[in-house]
C-alpha cells in the first residue's frame, strides 16, 4: 500500500472516531464546542504515558481515552446545567482553557510541542476505529439509543415518561469526550508530534460540522460524515485550504437545503424495512382536523 | 362492583404563576376503578392539576398522595414509576424515533437500572420488550405504523400511539388530557370503546380532561367540575348536567355539536 | 485599549443574539476581514482612511451573505442549524484568507509616526486614544439609535416578541438585514482599528481575538449593549491583570476561566436586564 493511501486511511480512521466522539453528545441534543479540548487530553495523556512511563500505546490511549472521559464527567456537572447555546458556550470556553494550559505544561513541550516516541500503523488505527463504531453501534441499539433520542426530541417528556435526562446527558457527554481522547490518542502515536495550537476551536468546529453534515440521526451518519470530509477532497485533488474552504461552503449550503444531514432516520427505516410489513399508506393529515390542539 | 377508597387524592393544593393563583386550595378524590372527568372553563386549571400530579410544577400548598403514598416532593420522572402515566394535549410523541420506539419509551420506567438500560433491545430479533411492544401495537390496530416516522401520521392515530405509550408503563393512574380533541365521530367512538375496555376492573383507573360532554357521559362515572382553580361541583354525568352552577359557569351544554364544542373551548 | 475592540465586538454579538437570538459564530471572522483587508489594501499604497472604508464594506457585504445563508432559510429547521452554519461560514472566511493572502502573519506600517502623548507619567498612544474614543462613540451612537429611533425601537419590539413585532407592522424582512449589516460593520471596524492600532494582522486572527469578544459579551450579559462594552473593558483589564500577575502565558486561561466562571453562576451577565433584549437559551 502506497504511504500516500496509507496517510488517507490513517486519516479517514482518526476522522471517523473523532466524528463519533462529537456524535454522542449531539444525538443528546447538545453542542460539544470543547472537542478538540478533549482530544487534546486524550493526545497528550497517551503520549506522556507511552514516553515516560513506556507503556504500549494499545494501554496508554485507551487509559487516555478514560481520563479524557472523566474530566468530562467532572465539568459536566456543572456545564450541564446550562442549557442550548450556554452549554455549546461552556464547552467553547473549556476547550479554550484545555489548549491554554497545555500551551503552559513545560512538562509535555508546552508551546514548543510534543514529540511522541512510539509508533501505531493503519491496521491498529483502523481497527482501533472500527471497534469504537461497533461499541457506538451496540450502545445505540439498546434501550440507550431510545433514551437519549427521546431526551434530544423532548426533555419535558422524555422525564414525565420516567428518563432522567440529567443523567443521559452527562452519560452521552462524558463517553463523547472519552472517544475524542482516543482519537487524540491515536492521532499522536501515528503523526509522532502533538501541539496544543491543533487542538483549537476551529478543530472543534469541523468536527461537529462533519457530524452534522453526515446526520445525527442515525449511527452512521457520522461514519458517512467523516468519509465524505476526509475522502472527497483527496479524490478531487483539492488542497488542504481548498478543502476546508469548499467543505465549509459545502456544509453552508446543505444545512440551508437538508438540515437533518445525508442520513435520516426515516430513511434509514425505510432502506432497512424494505423487507418488513411497509405501511400501506403513508397518511396525510388533509382530510383530519388538527383538532385544538398544537 | 367499585370500591370506594381513592386511587389519587389531592389536598388544599395551591399554585400561582406570579401573581396569578391558578390552583386555589383544591381537594379533590379519585375513586379506585371510577372513571373521572375533569371539566371546567378555559382557565380553570384542569391541564395544571395534570402538571401538578405528574411534578411538571412543584405544588406551592398541599398534598398529592397516590395509593396512601405522598407524592408530593417526589420528583417528576418518578412518578411514572410509582404509576401514573399521561397523555399529552399537545401530541407530545418523539418526531426521531418510529412509533415503535416511542411506544417503547413507555417502557422505561419499568427498565430502569444499568442492566435495563443497555438491553440490546434494538439489536436481537425477539427481545421481549420490543415483542411486548409490538404486541401492544397489534392490539390497538397499529402494526402497521410501528417502523414509520409519527410525525407523518395522521392525527387521530398519533394521539392512539401516545395512549398506548401511556399504558405501557403499566400505570395504576391513567391521566388522559383531552384525549378526544380533533378526533371525528367515529374515532371518538373507537377511543370510548378502548377505555371501556382498559380501564375496567383491573386495570388503570381513568383520570380525564375534556369538553366533550356526550363522550363523558358515555365513559365516565364521576365529573368534577373546576372553575378558578377550585372545585365547585362533583356527581355523576347526570347530575353535573342538570347542576344550575354548573350550567352558568360552563357553557357546556349537552345540546351543543361535538365539533362546535372543540372550536370553542380551550383548557387552562 | 484592546478592552473597546473586545466591546465592539461584544456589541456585535450582542446585537445578533438580543434581537435575533442568534449565536454568531461568524463575527470573529468578519473582524478578521476587517483586518486583512485595511491590511492589504495598505500594503498596495491606498491611504489608510480608504483601506478602512473599504474593509467596511466587505465587513458589510460578508455580513450580509451571512445572513442570506444563515437566516433567511433556515428559521424553522432544528434549533441551532443558524449556528452551525455561521460557524461554517467562520472557517469559509479564514480558509479563503488563507488562500488569498497565505497564513502568515502580517504586519502593518506605522501610519501615525510616534505620536504619543505623555500625560502625568502615563504614555498615551495617539492612534490607541483614537480608536478607543471611536469605538465609544460608535457605541453610544448605537444605544441612542436604539432608544431613540424607530429603527432602534423596531428591534427592540423584535427583540421583546418577535410575532406581536409583526403584528405591530414591523418589518421583520428589512430590518433583520439591518442587524447583520450593523452588527458586520462593528465586528469589521473593530478589527480595523486593531489593524492600524496592533498593526499585526492573520488569518485566524479572529480566534485569537474575536472569540474574547464572546467572552466579553457573556460576562457583560448577553443581549444588553452596555453590558458588553463593561464586558470588553472587564476582559480587557483581566487580560492586563494576568500579564502582570501570571505572565503572558495565562491570560487565555484568565479570560476563558471567567466565562466559564459567570455561565455557571449567572449565565444571564453581570449586567443582565436589556436594551435591546433579554436573551433566553
Amino acid at each position: 500500500m502506497s504511504g500516500y493511501l496509507e496517510g488517507v486511511l490513517v486519516l479517514l480512521a482518526v476522522n471517523v472516531v473523532f466524528a463519533y466522539g462529537g456524535f454522542l453528545p449531539l444525538a443528546a441534543g447538545q453542542l460539544n464546542l470543547g472537542l478538540a479540548g478533549f482530544a487534546a487530553i486524550g493526545a497528550y495523556a497517551s503520549a506522556y504515558l507511552s514516553n515516560v512511563f513506556k507503556l504500549s500505546p494499545l494501554i496508554a490511549i485507551p487509559f487516555a481515552g478514560v481520563v479524557a472521559g472523566a474530566v468530562a464527567l467532572i465539568v459536566a456537572v456543572p456545564v450541564l446545567r446550562t442549557r442550548g447555546i450556554y452549554l455549546a458556550l461552556a464547552t467553547f470556553a473549556l476547550g479554550q482553557i484545555v489548549q491554554a494550559i497545555i500551551l503552559n505544561l513545560e512538562v509535555v513541550g508546552g508551546a514548543a510541542g510534543y514529540p511522541v516516541a512510539a509508533f501505531i500503523r493503519l491496521p491498529t488505527i483502523a481497527a482501533a476505529a472500527a471497534i469504537v463504531v461497533a461499541l457506538v453501534w451496540l450502545l445505540f441499539a439498546t434501550r440507550f439509543g431510545i433514551a437519549v433520542t427521546a431526551v434530544h426530541d423532548d426533555e419535558g417528556a422524555a422525564d414525565l415518561m420516567g428518563i432522567d435526562v440529567r443523567a443521559f446527558q452527562i452519560a452521552a457527554f462524558a463517553l463523547g469526550s472519552a472517544i475524542a481522547g482516543i482519537g487524540g490518542g491515536l492521532y499522536a502515536h501515528h503523526f509522532s508530534f502533538i501541539e496544543a495550537q491543533y487542538f483549537n476551536i476551529s478543530l472543534s468546529i469541523t468536527i461537529v460540522l462533519y457530524v452534522l453534515l453526515g446526520g445525527t440521526q442515525t449511527v452512521i451518519g457520522p461514519l458517512l460524515g467523516a468519509a465524505v470530509f476526509t475522502l472527497l477532497p483527496e479524490v478531487l485533488r483539492a488542497s488542504a485550504n481548498w478543502r476546508y474552504a469548499a467543505f465549509a461552503a459545502a456544509l453552508i449550503v446543505i444545512m440551508a437545503l437538508r438540515p437533518e444531514g445525508l442520513v435520516t432516520g426515516a430513511q434509514l427505516r425505510r432502506l432497512l424495512g424494505s423487507n418488513r410489513a411497509e405501511p400501506r399508506h403513508r397518511a396525510v393529515a388533509a382530510g383530519l382536523p388538527k383538532g385544538g390542539a398544537g | 362492583m367499585t370500591t370506594a377508597d381513592p386511587i389519587l387524592r389531592l389536598e388544599s393544593l395551591s399554585k400561582r404563576f406570579g401573581g396569578l393563583r391558578v390552583i386555589e386550595d383544591l381537594s379533590l378524590a379519585v375513586r379506585r376503578g371510577v372513571r373521572t372527568a375533569l371539566i371546567g372553563p378555559n382557565g380553570a386549571g384542569k391541564t395544571t392539576v395534570f402538571n401538578l400530579i405528574t411534578g411538571v410544577f412543584a405544588v406551592d400548598a398541599g398534598r398529592i398522595v397516590l395509593d396512601g403514598a405522598d407524592i408530593t416532593a417526589t420528583p417528576s420522572r418518578r412518578r411514572i414509576g410509582h404509576g401514573i402515566a399521561r397523555s399529552f394535549q399537545n401530541i407530545r410523541l418523539m418526531p426521531h424515533l418510529s412509533t415503535l420506539e416511542n411506544v417503547m419509551v413507555g417502557q422505561h420506567c419499568r427498565n430502569r437500572g444499568l442492566g435495563g438500560v443497555l438491553q440490546p433491545v434494538n439489536l436481537v430479533p425477539h427481545n421481549r420488550w420490543r415483542e411486548a411492544a409490538r404486541a401492544a401495537l397489534a392490539d390497538a390496530g397499529l402494526i402497521e405504523h410501528e417502523r414509520s416516522t409519527v410525525g407523518s401520521l395522521p392525527y387521530g392515530v398519533q394521539k392512539h400511539i401516545e395512549l398506548v405509550r401511556a399504558l405501557m408503563a403499566q400505570p395504576r393512574l391513567l391521566l388522559l388530557d383531552e384525549p378526544a380533541a380533533g378526533l371525528n365521530p367515529a374515532e371518538t367512538e373507537a377511543l370510548q370503546a378502548q377505555l371501556e375496555k382498559i380501564c375496567s376492573a383491573g386495570g388503570p383507573t381513568l383520570l380525564l380532561v375534556e369538553h366533550d360532554m356526550h363522550f363523558i357521559g358515555a365513559l365516565c362515572e364521576d365529573v368534577i367540575v373546576l372553575d378558578f382553580g377550585r372545585k365547585i361541583a362533583e356527581g355523576s354525568p347526570e347530575d353535573i348536567r342538570q347542576n344550575p352552577l354548573v350550567q352558568e359557569t360552563y357553557l357546556g351544554a349537552p345540546a351543543v355539536e361535538p365539533m362546535e364544542r372543540h372550536s370553542a373551548a380551550r383548557s387552562a | 485599549m484592546l478592552g473597546s475592540i473586545y466591546a465592539m465586538v461584544a456589541v456585535a454579538l450582542t446585537l445578533s443574539i438580543g434581537v435575533l437570538r442568534f449565536l454568531n459564530f461568524s463575527i470573529p471572522g468578519l473582524f478578521m476581514i476587517g483586518g486583512m483587508v485595511t491590511w492589504a489594501l495598505v500594503r498596495g499604497g491606498t491611504p489608510w482612511p480608504l483601506a478602512a472604508g473599504a474593509a467596511l464594506i466587505a465587513g458589510a457585504l460578508a455580513s450580509l451573505v451571512v445572513e442570506r445563508f444563515t437566516w433567511r432559510w433556515m428559521r424553522s429547521a432544528q434549533h441551532f442549524v443558524p449556528l452551525v452554519s455561521s460557524m461554517a461560514f467562520l472557517l469559509l472566511f479564514e480558509h479563503l484568507a488563507v488562500i488569498y493572502w497565505g497564513s502568515e502573519l502580517r504586519t502593518l506600517p506605522a501610519l501615525f509616526g510616534t505620536s504619543d502623548w505623555r500625560v502625568a507619567g502615563l504614555v498615551i498612544s495617539l492612534p490607541q486614544l483614537a480608536g478607543l474614543l471611536c469605538s465609544i462613540a460608535l457605541i453610544w451612537a448605537l444605544t441612542l439609535v436604539l432608544a431613540r429611533t424607530r429603527l432602534g425601537r423596531g428591534l427592540r419590539t423584535i427583540a421583546e416578541d418577535s410575532d406581536t413585532a409583526l403584528l405591530l407592522g414591523v418589518d421583520i424582512n428589512r430590518i433583520v438585514p439591518l442587524v447583520f449589516l450593523i452588527s458586520g460593520l462593528f465586528a469589521a471596524l473593530a478589527g480595523v482599528i486593531f489593524a492600524l492600532n496592533y498593526r499585526q494582522v492573520h488569518p485566524f486572527m479572529g480566534e485569537v481575538v474575536g472569540l474574547k469578544g464572546i467572552s466579553a459579551m457573556i460576562v457583560g450579559g448577553m443581549g444588553n449593549v452596555w453590558g458588553s462594552i463593561a464586558g470588553g473593558l472587564i476582559i480587557g483589564l483581566v487580560e492586563v491583570m494576568s500579564i502582570g500577575y501570571f505572565g503572558a502565558d495565562f491570560v487565555d486561561i484568565a479570560v476563558y476561566g471567567l466565562l466559564l466562571l459567570i455561565l455557571f453562576i449567572r449565565p444571564t451577565g453581570l449586567f443582565a436586564g436589556a436594551i435591546v433584549g433579554q436573551a433566553r437559551a
